[in-house]
């Protein structure tokens, strides 16, 4: 059971570690992002870093959907901005990589701004609607200019290089997205804590009090739009560094419905949601693979036999996450965390 | 509902998800054993294709090893499904070459095809093909690990207008894609290949990938009223609606598409509609009781229903790579990514049991042969409409 954590300050109420559990768990947390490269194999850690990947983006959804209440389905194409942009950077003008992996959240945060522009006369349906258009523009874009995206066929990315060392494979590119992930999530979480983040919450909580209380909407909406496609394309610059080739296909829209799958999946509104929803959506279709492999010497032909159940299984326990957990996967880990604070009494 | 079964319940997934990540029961690689690795789309929109190629690979290496395998080793598939998702494919191939000892890789798509060759070239130690016919995977210098088991698009076009240039001089073309890679493909090398040859391309009509209401492209067809309309980029859908309002225009072009779009059972399934619908096939069909094709024969043996085009393709690929493998380890030589390309370019007049009707050679990273086939609607079977049309490199 906790005690003793009463807070005597306003700085201390907003802290995001309150206690020495929660600092000592993520201490925890932080040794096994750094141990993970040395123990995990290429699978896993090739995961690892698609995982970070999908996070970065899906915690840029959270910031727009979740946290302000617009609805979008344009986050493929924000982090196909993203994408793009590296690509031409490191291609036509060589500029380093860092500086390319800024330059992508920042091309996309301008393209989101354009983008934004109608969600002050639209949202919920309407806007997603509006953004579904925008990313068949941007698809229009990426396949026709080829003098800038190489049209149908795509840009080939040379790897990152940083201090001069050439990262390309899943090991040395960790060292570099999870610290970009791991950043990108702490100044999502620190966000909430500022008048901007509270503005946010304001004009998804009811839009019209918000304006009353003071808050310009276009101003709030635009900047919310740019955070969030500013994460989506800098998660998009380090998938085309990890993935080392961007075409028009890339980038589907089915990617767009991925992410605000996660968000719901880990819980719309929470940080950790779009951490745990990201992981969830991307680990657990793999996860299930193990499932045909053990059934593999007492099924024949369980490979080809069992992908179509496997796939079933996967939306079927989406559904049930919905059904039994509407909140998401951060209202299980908040009902945990609340289990052990009053330990050994019942909630 | 009670809370308790709640946390029940998500106890229970989330056990599952964690029981289900053990990793004891992978298969690894035994010794004297040739692993091919796969990254096969067994769900999703090429589903109709992967299980097709998975089921023709499975037999090759199941005839194969019966035969007693290669230079004495047996011969295992390792593969996985990827929902033709290119990171899920990478994230496959990560899998099966940590898990297994891999030198012979079968690919999805041609953008896993393209996302995976740089980490195939900083290897060196596989030789991967695939569903793809991607013309830009057809140079050895950019691809030098990959190949595929068949001509690639801009080669199916050129089979398609040496056919039109030899039954029609000077035929009025029109070029149907898809705006999609895979329907763009061919298209700028053909209509400069047609113009080489006196052909004339008079339009050229893109359409969405999905499209269902064609009545306007149709409108342009006749405006152009050309002698042949080659359809690229489709499985299916819309070839079907465009030839019937085509016909119902009273145009007499004749229509013609590329492999993915030959399979007999998705026109079979059309019916009338489909009637002269010609393409060009790099295989011969499991129907086909020519007397140089044994190996239809076996297939026919092991399974007595009729195979897609895809069983042919999947087959046909392992059926290289463990040629390729054979001459590899004959000559004294280790399996790895150069020495199987080498012996795969070594492939030169091969016989391959009738699948492919005339002795095939792998120059490069292709197999530029094929041959026309016809739909007959009274039978529901494509028929050879040509002979075997090998291109000159």
């Amino acid at each position: 059971m906790r005690i003793a954590t009463a807070k005597e300050t306003y700085i201390a109420d907003e802290g995001l570690l309150v206690t020495s559990t929660q600092r000592a768990w993520m201490g925890v947390l932080l040794a096994m992002l750094v141990l993970a490269p040395f123990v995990l194999n290429q699978y896993w850690l090739y995961l690892a870093c698609l995982v970070a990947i999908n996070v970065a983006s899906a915690t840029g959804l959270n910031i727009l959907t979740g946290f302000t209440g617009l609805v979008s389905l344009g986050q493929a194409a924000f982090m196909a901005v993203g994408a793009y942009t590296v690509a031409f950077f490191e291609g036509q003008v060589g500029t380093p990589f860092l500086l390319n992996i800024l330059a992508a959240g920042l091309v996309s945060a301008l393209v989101g701004v354009l983008v934004g522009i109608p969600s002050l006369r639209v949202k919920g349906l309407y806007l997603a609607i509006a953004t579904i258009a925008a990313s068949v523009i941007l698809h229009f874009v990426f396949t026709h200019w080829v003098s800038v995206t190489g049209g149908v066929r795509g840009i080939n990315v040379a790897p990152a290089r940083l201090f001069g060392l050439e990262l390309a494979s899943p090991f040395a590119l960790y060292f570099v997205i999870v610290p970009i992930t791991c950043l990108m999530v702490l100044g999502a979480a620190n966000l909430f804590r500022t008048r901007i983040g509270r503005a946010f919450i304001a004009i998804r909580d009811r839009d019209i009090s918000a304006e009353v209380l003071g808050i310009p909407l276009l101003k709030y909406k635009l900047m919310s739009f740019a955070l969030s496609s500013f994460y989506a394309g800098v998660a998009g610059g380090m998938w085309a560094y990890f993935f080392r080739v961007v075409t028009p296909e890339s980038f589907p829209f089915a990617t767009s419905i991925f992410f605000l799958a996660a968000v719901i999946v880990g819980g719309l509104g929470t940080i950790i949601g779009s951490v745990l929803g990201a992981a969830f959506m991307t680990l657990v279709p793999e996860l299930l693979k193990y499932v045909v492999d053990w059934l593999a010497p007492i099924f024949p032909n369980a490979g080809a036999a069992l992908s179509p159940v496997r796939t079933i299984v996967f939306g079927a326990l989406i559904i049930l996450f919905l059904v039994f957990e509407p909140h998401g996967l951060a209202e299980m880990v908040r009902r945990a965390r609340r289990f052990f604070h009053l330990w050994p009494f019942r909630t | 509902m009670t809370s308790l079964n709640r946390r029940q319940i998500m106890g229970l997934a989330a056990g599952a998800g964690l029981a289900s990540a053990f990793p004891g029961f992978t298969a690894y690689a035994q010794e004297k054993e040739i692993v091919i690795g796969g990254s096969i789309p067994l769900t999703g929109v090429f589903a109709f294709a992967g299980v097709a190629i998975e089921a023709g690979m499975s037999d090759y290496v199941k005839l194969t090893n019966e035969a007693g395998g290669i230079a004495g080793r047996k011969l295992r598939l390792a593969y996985e499904d990827t929902a033709y998702k290119v990171d899920t494919s990478v994230a496959v191939f990560n899998k099966l070459t940590t898990q297994n000892d891999i030198h012979l890789y079968y690919g999805d798509s041609t953008g896993f095809a393209k996302t995976i060759n740089e980490e195939l070239n900083r290897r060196g130690t596989i030789l991967m093909a695939g569903a793809s016919f991607g013309s830009e995977l057809n140079n050895p210098e950019k691809y030098p690990f990959q190949f595929m088991a068949g001509p690639d698009y801009v080669e199916m076009f050129a089979i398609l207008l040496e056919y039109i240039a030899k039954a029609q001089p000077g035929a009025k073309l029109v070029f149907v894609n898809s705006d999609t890679e895979f329907g763009r493909d061919p298209i700028e090398a053909s209509v400069k290949r047609a113009k080489e040859m006196g052909l004339d391309v008079v339009a050229q009509i893109v359409t969405p990938p999905t499209a269902v209401d064609v009545s306007t492209e149709v409108l342009k067809l006749r405006r152009a009223n050309p002698d042949f309309t080659i359809f690229h980029g489709y499985v299916l859908a819309p070839l079907p609606e465009f030839m019937s309002q085509a016909k119902q225009l009273g145009l007499k072009t004749k229509f013609m598409g590329t492999f993915w779009s030959m399979d007999n059972s998705l026109w079979a399934n059309v019916g009338a509609p489909a009637d002269g619908f010609m393409g060009v096939m790099p295989y011969r069909y499991y129907y086909d009781t020519s007397p140089d094709a044994p190996i239809l024969e076996k297939i026919r043996k092991l399974r007595p229903t009729y195979q897609a085009t895809g069983y042919m393709q999947g087959f046909l690929t392992a059926m290289l790579m463990g040629e390729a493998a054979k001459r590899t380890l004959e000559a004294g030589k280790e399996l790895n990514g150069k020495t199987l390309k080498a012996a795969l370019n070594s492939i030169k007049d091969f016989d391959t049991g009738g699948i492919i009707g005339v002795p095939i050679s792998v120059p490069g990273n292709s197999v530029p042969v094929g041959r026309i086939y016809q739909f007959n609607a009274a039978d529901k079977q494509m028929k050879p409409a040509s002979d075997w049309i090998s291109l000159k490199k």
